[in-house]
């Protein structure tokens, strides 16, 4: 168990991702995908600060998960607005804001 | 030992993060996406990183994630309402080809940066953490304080108000 595998791994689940961000158009899976970018990255700030000896990047990884769950609250109560007014879970028919 | 214990969790980690973005039905992907943060949390109780371990998995695993479940099984979604993906695994290849040198430079910068024979041990205890979370990052502790009191807010206010059905 090095930093560089480590690194790897985060680097892997970071990637996957976003690749999910771009590819899915399900907002639920949207969603998820934020929170493997998140925790991807949260797994490089334990190895580093362990890496270093050093506390920052642990505090730091602490305040992510607690962004996440502001995250998660504001995010799950828009996609129930959005299901319940348009009934659908395609992030491509959510064009409300659109001109026209 | 713990190489073995580390290529096992890797390797599940890995599998899992991929079917939270291939699965169809949202249920089974939020299954992998637990799966996956309990798998990183096992990942940070490897590393020595205790306090961590037990915020992910009571606060990402306990809370977010079966709040995100809990919603999935409330709404009642059907086969019909999920959206038609037929060309997403053409578009994860190409962003797959798309993700590859960023990868790529962050391995190679890391390949100068570190020194691979250090091997990472760390035997940071709970109790130094919080002496050095109240002492240095007092201010940003209490500014998330603020961060989820206002999330709060902003979610019954969104709740609040309910929408009349549009007709599709």
């Amino acid at each position: 168990m090095s930093i560089m595998n480590l690194t790897i791994l985060g680097m892997f689940i970071f990637s996957v991702g976003s690749i999910g961000v771009i590819a899915r158009s399900n907002i639920f899976v949207i969603y998820m995908s934020l929170e493997l970018m998140l925790n991807g990255l949260s797994l490089i700030l334990v190895a580093f600060s362990t890496y270093n000896h050093s506390f920052d990047g642990q505090i730091l990884t602490l305040f992510v998960i607690a962004l996440a769950a502001a995250e998660a609250a504001l995010f799950l109560t828009v996609i129930v607005l959005l299901f319940r007014t348009k009934r659908s879970l395609d992030s491509n028919i959510f064009t409300s804001l659109k001109k026209g | 030992m713990e190489n073995i214990l580390f290529y096992i969790l890797s390797f599940i980690g890995a599998m899992s993060s991929v079917g939270v973005i291939a699965f169809r039905n949202p249920m089974f992907s939020s299954l992998s996406l637990l799966v996956c943060v309990i798998d990183i949390g096992f990942l940070f109780a490897l590393m020595n990183a205790s306090f961590l371990f037990m915020a992910q998995l009571i606060i990402y695993a306990g809370a977010i994630l079966t709040l995100l479940l809990f919603v999935l099984m409330f709404l009642k979604i059907r086969d019909e309402d999920l959206p038609k993906e037929d060309n997403k695994f053409k578009i994860m290849f190409f962003g797959a080809i798309v993700m590859l040198p960023l990868n790529l430079i962050v391995i190679k910068a890391l390949d100068a940066y570190i020194n691979p024979a250090k091997e990472i041990i760390f035997d940071g205890g709970i109790k130094e953490f919080g002496i050095r979370l109240y002492y240095d990052y007092l201010l940003p502790f209490e500014l998330v304080s603020i961060l989820l009191l206002v999330a709060l807010i902003g979610a019954i206010v969104l709740a609040k108000k309910m929408p009349k059905r549009e007709s599709k």
